[in-house]
């Protein structure tokens, strides 16, 4: 065993293998890909939010030097291209299925890569311009000519739901697409009736982008000769993507081959098909050459799958020692133009009462359309919005009964002895040390002394507020995944694996489980995502199934390749295979010191004549596991701000989190997996919006000078700690960690922040809580008559 | 971007020969503003004529109880000038502040003010100061100068060659910053001149503006207590999704008190 095999296993801060790579500029983004004789497309967008096409002139665009072809929704028509086959409704064994309540059937939009007829939201493909430069591409899509009628439109999400609003689908109903109910309302009615306190909570966990720093790009190449198309791009997982695009095409999947090298940001935004990944590939048989797009920043607002968009109203009821007794309410989710994705609604409904001893709730869920981006997961979908609802039930509820805000979590928080539970939603979280991981983040953040740190704020002429807020997290996704190992006799191990790397630092996480389980340094592994004609099968990144699902896939075969490393060991030293131990990459015989080595056990796997059949050739092995489990990733941050009373600034000045893992495979990655998703929540609270204006649906957040995104030097240093309480459903125990982050940030930076303000007689404010929000609040004064603002 | 002549001239006659021959030629500076508008296709030019290639428009002097800066004088240069930080060093921080360091590093005094952004830092600078703006032509009193929304008094074919600034005893910029451009969503420029005070406001409006019944007040008594509650009218002020026109008058006059104490 090398030292440098210790330094690397299960538990190891491991510095990030790629981050060389990186940092040199040698990563490989889907926009350095070209490819010889590639045309380039630009996509004209909808300027409109609602409209009828009545038509589209091409002759002036074909007239420009350079282009070379202009398509439209009438071409993708008589190409027979399908709808893009979004799955919204899919449900993981594990999560509650939303039905509607009526019995009804639920409405799916479909979703042409070019836009049939109607546009429906500012931004929405109508033609792609195929050129010989993107310069000349985009002289030829300012010279298309399109006849628009302008319809009315909706964006916001309560008032897409009402009966009256502008239509977004004339073959639907109405607009709320879905409209299920979860829970008991007798009971939760009687508990109501009951109460010694009921609290309320009208709010809106805003629309927010993913803003990656790489925007999307693709190139595609069709060979005439074998009909098949290379799609270069990046995306959520390789696999699904290949399917989806065959699938609009109309051909068999095998006939699509889809390459991605490195990834700069995926948080569910970049999770799924674009149409554009479909567009490059059909014009490229049509024109008879690659076609290269690349999306720009501005385009990027109006075209990246958006997030959140939860209108909620719920209550909380408590009897007079503070106990929970019940939760009722009505959540709407705004999916967009299109119903790509009813997940967020649907997961975050499923742990509306979070880790609390919630006995009865009924709530209602709705899915609305609306004249805007659509929707999907976005880095925790919808457990981020539910989580920031509960925690500001219980602070409102604590100030109403003069309950202490921790002593009043403490009461009501499931104790390990209720564990596994199911909750209201039918939800059942594993296990968990719920209260030990509070008290850990309270100790940290040293909750006790915040007094003299709030007099000391206030000598500087500051308010100073400290919140704290428990989550849960569900983490489910495609249950399907495969590794694959093979041992190279030089001394390499090559992992082929479906689940995708999007930044996350799988390089060298899931090479610590190599050192970990076959003794070889991470350095000597190397990882195989990206590739469909190498990694066949296999479900992406999302929904905090990475390590979850890798980390089985890879032991399975690891016990594989030591079973049958042994078995060629025992050949090789003329032994029985029951008397072989493996240790640190050697097969020995117990009791001697005879042994060798996993490389020259692969080498002879290859040259020894007498092996079986399946040992002989290559040192490899397979494992595919299904696995239906959820998970449930759980733990407390806490978040302290100073506010300017005067001005409304509000200041992050602590921040703690404690996020339970299960097992922590390499905390370093871990902590940096925390701090990017405690900025990512804290963004949402503090700054980020996707403003729609309401009369016309133009995006008013349309670049980075208008949309608020936070910086390095809008957050203090965080304090991280990682507890690890192994998971009861996961084989090695495992829970999530890359949704931690975000999950309670939004909840507890509004608690803290209104905590700071609770003198002026604030009992809440809105995301996201900009300085004026701030100062209005403090100052009772009503909203600006900004429309687009409203939910 | 669409396409256009490049020209680097090496003085001021040969600018203003260029921009008199082109049709639709423009000034190109730093190209702070100008650039990222040409990349987006929201403005075209027949040709652009580069002012980087002429020396005299470069550099910062003391003249007298004045500092002179040259128009194409970049905010990096300023910001770190022992000249300005030894006379003006409000001056020096305010261009310590205006944007990111590739910003600071590009763009310019001259291209800032020709621009007149109603969120740029230099107009309050200028304005709080009164400045004189030294053109190929004249001298333009900084009151002058700014007429609204990238709206200034420069004709057709006048460069700006540099800024003099008179010394004040004391001053200071306070800037609060919108969120996501980190412009001045409300900027206050108060500076303690030797015959009374100046207080001029960024951001809060179409174009800088002066605080006159602050100036008036600070002039009986140069101390915080006299802006106190002082009220700013939202008639001109702007609103966007950022910060409405009542929010803006309210942190104009919070921002006066404080600029105010900070130069007591």
């Amino acid at each position: 065993m090398s030292d440098s095999a210790i330094s690397t296993r299960i538990g190891e801060p491991v510095r990030r293998k790629e981050d060389l790579h990186f940092l040199t500029g040698k990563g490989v983004f889907s926009d350095d890909v070209s490819l010889p004789r590639q045309a380039y497309a630009v996509i004209a967008r909808s300027p409109h939010a609602h409209a009828r096409i009545r038509g589209i002139k091409t002759a002036a665009t074909l007239a420009v030097p350079g282009v070379v072809m202009v398509l439209s929704g009438d071409d993708l028509r008589a190409d027979g291209l399908k709808p893009i086959a979004h799955m919204p409704t899919s449900t993981h064994h594990a999560e509650t299925a939303l039905v509607n309540s009526d019995g009804s059937e639920i409405f799916t939009a479909p979703r042409y890569a070019l836009a049939i007829d109607k546009v429906r939201n500012v931004g929405e493909a109508v033609a792609m311009i195929i050129a010989d430069s993107v310069a000349a591409a985009k002289d030829g899509a300012e010279a298309l000519e399109v006849d628009y009628e302008i319809l009315p439109s909706v964006t916001a999400t309560v008032a897409a739901a009402e009966p009256d609003a502008p239509r977004v689908w004339d073959e639907a109903r109405s607009n709320v697409c879905m409209d299920a109910q979860v829970g008991d309302p007798e009971a939760t009615e009687t508990a109501f009736a009951s109460a010694a306190h009921v609290v309320k909570l009208e709010t809106w966990a805003q629309r927010v982008t993913g803003v990656t720093m790489e925007p999307r790009a693709a190139v595609c190449e069709f060979d005439a000769a074998t009909q098949r198309y290379t799609l270069y791009t990046a995306s959520g997982g390789a696999v699904r993507l290949k399917e989806d695009v065959a699938h609009v095409l109309g051909i068999a999947s095998k006939a699509v081959r889809v390459v991605m090298e490195d990834m700069g940001g995926n948080f569910g935004t970049r999770g799924e098909v674009y149409p554009e990944f479909i567009l490059v590939a059909w014009a490229a048989r049509r024109a008879g050459r690659p076609v290269k797009w690349t999306c720009e920043r501005s385009e990027a607002f109006v075209s990246d799958y958006q997030g959140r968009d939860l209108a909620v109203t719920a209550e909380l009821a408590l009897d007079a020692q503070g106990n929970f007794l019940a939760m009722r309410g009505s959540n709407i989710g705004n999916a967009g133009s299109h119903t790509v994705s009813f997940a967020p609604l649907k997961k975050g409904l499923g742990i509306m009462s979070s880790i609390y001893r919630v006995p009865a709730a009924h709530f209602r869920a709705r899915s609305v359309v609306s004249n805007t981006m659509s929707t999907r997961p976005y880095r925790s979908a919808g457990r981020p919005e539910v989580i920031y609802v509960m925690e500001r039930l219980i602070d409102l509820a604590a100030r109403k009964g003069n309950f202490d805000r921790a002593e009043i979590r403490r009461r009501n928080l499931l104790s390990e002895a209720e564990l596994p539970y199911t909750n209201q939603f039918h939800m059942t979280y594993d296990n968990g040390a719920y209260h030990k991981v509070m008290e850990e983040a309270l100790t940290l953040a040293n909750w006790q002394g915040f007094e003299r740190r709030r007099i000391d704020a206030r000598k500087r002429g500051k308010r100073r507020g400290i919140g704290v807020a428990n989550y849960v997290d569900t983490s489910t996704g495609a249950p399907r995944e495969r590794a694959e190992i093979i041992v190279h006799p030089e001394g390499k191990i090559d992992v082929v694996i479906g689940v995708t790397e999007n930044g996350q630092g799988h390089e060298t996480s899931f090479a610590q489980l190599i050192t970990e389980w076959l003794g070889v340094p991470a350095d000597d592994v190397r990882l195989i995502d990206g590739d469909t004609d190498i990694v066949k099968v296999g479900g992406g990144a999302h929904g905090g199934r990475g390590m979850r699902m890798a980390s089985l896939v890879i032991w399975n075969a690891s016990k594989q390749i030591i079973e049958k490393g042994t078995r060629i060991a025992a050949r090789m030293l003329e032994c029985d295979p029951s008397s072989i131990r493996f240790d640190s990459a050697r097969f020995i015989v117990e009791g001697t010191q005879r042994t060798v080595g996993l490389f020259e056990v692969a080498a002879a796997a290859g040259q020894l004549k007498d092996l079986p059949d399946d040992l002989h050739g290559s040192l490899s092995a397979c494992s595919e596991e299904i696995h239906h489990v959820a998970s449930f990733p759980y733990g407390t941050h806490v978040c302290e701000v100073e506010v300017d009373p005067e001005l409304g600034i509000v200041d992050i000045v602590g921040y703690t989190a404690v996020d339970d893992v299960g097992r922590a495979i390499n905390p370093l990655l871990i902590h940096g997996q925390v701090h990017g998703g405690i900025a990512q929540g804290a963004g949402q609270a503090l700054l980020e919006q996707c403003h729609y204006e309401s009369e016309t649906g133009q995006l008013l957040s349309g670049s980075l000078m208008d949309y608020a995104l936070p910086r390095a030097d809008n957050f203090p240093f965080f304090k991280t700690g990682i507890s690890e309480v192994p998971s009861t459903t996961h084989p090695l125990g495992i829970r999530p960690a890359g949704e931690s982050g975000t999950t309670p940030a939004l909840g507890v930076v509004v608690n803290a922040v209104v905590d700071a303000v609770a003198e002026f007689g604030v009992r809440h404010i809105e995301m996201p809580m900009t300085p004026e929000r701030v100062w209005r609040a403090i100052n009772g004064k009503q909203p600006p008559s900004s429309v687009s603002t409203s939910r | 971007m669409y396409d256009f002549e490049y020209h680097r001239p090496a003085n001021v006659e040969d600018a203003l020969k260029l921009i008199g021959e082109r049709g639709e030629a423009k000034l190109l500076a730093g190209g702070m503003s100008l650039l990222p508008s040409l990349k987006m296709r929201l403005a075209r030019y027949s040709d652009l004529v580069d002012l980087g290639g002429i020396a005299e428009l470069n550099g910062i002097r003391r003249d007298g109880n004045a500092l002179v800066i040259g128009a194409m004088t970049p905010h990096a240069v300023v910001a770190a000038s022992p000249e300005v930080n030894s006379t003006i060093p409000a001056l020096a921080s305010l261009a310590n502040g205006i944007g990111d360091p590739l910003v600071r590093n590009r763009g310019t005094i001259g291209g800032s003010i020709a621009n007149s952004d109603p969120a740029a830092d230099y107009p309050a600078g200028v304005v709080g100061l009164g400045a004189t703006i030294i053109t190929n032509q004249r001298e333009i009193e900084a009151d002058e100068f700014f007429l609204g929304l990238f709206d200034t008094a420069l004709a057709p074919r006048e460069i700006i060659t540099a800024v003099r600034f008179p010394i004040p005893r004391k001053a200071v910029y306070l800037k609060l910053r919108q969120q996501a451009s980190r412009f001045a969503v409300v900027g206050v420029f108060v500076a303690r001149m030797g015959n009374g005070a100046r207080v001029a406001v960024t951001g809060a409006g179409p174009s800088v503006f002066r605080v006159k019944d602050a100036e008036a007040a600070l002039a009986r008594k140069f101390d915080a207590s006299v802006v106190k509650g002082l009220q700013i009218k939202q008639d001109n002020l702007s609103s966007d999704i950022h910060a409405s026109a009542e929010y803006r008058a309210h942190c104009t006059s919070v921002m006066i008190g404080r600029a105010v104490t900070a130069v007591s």
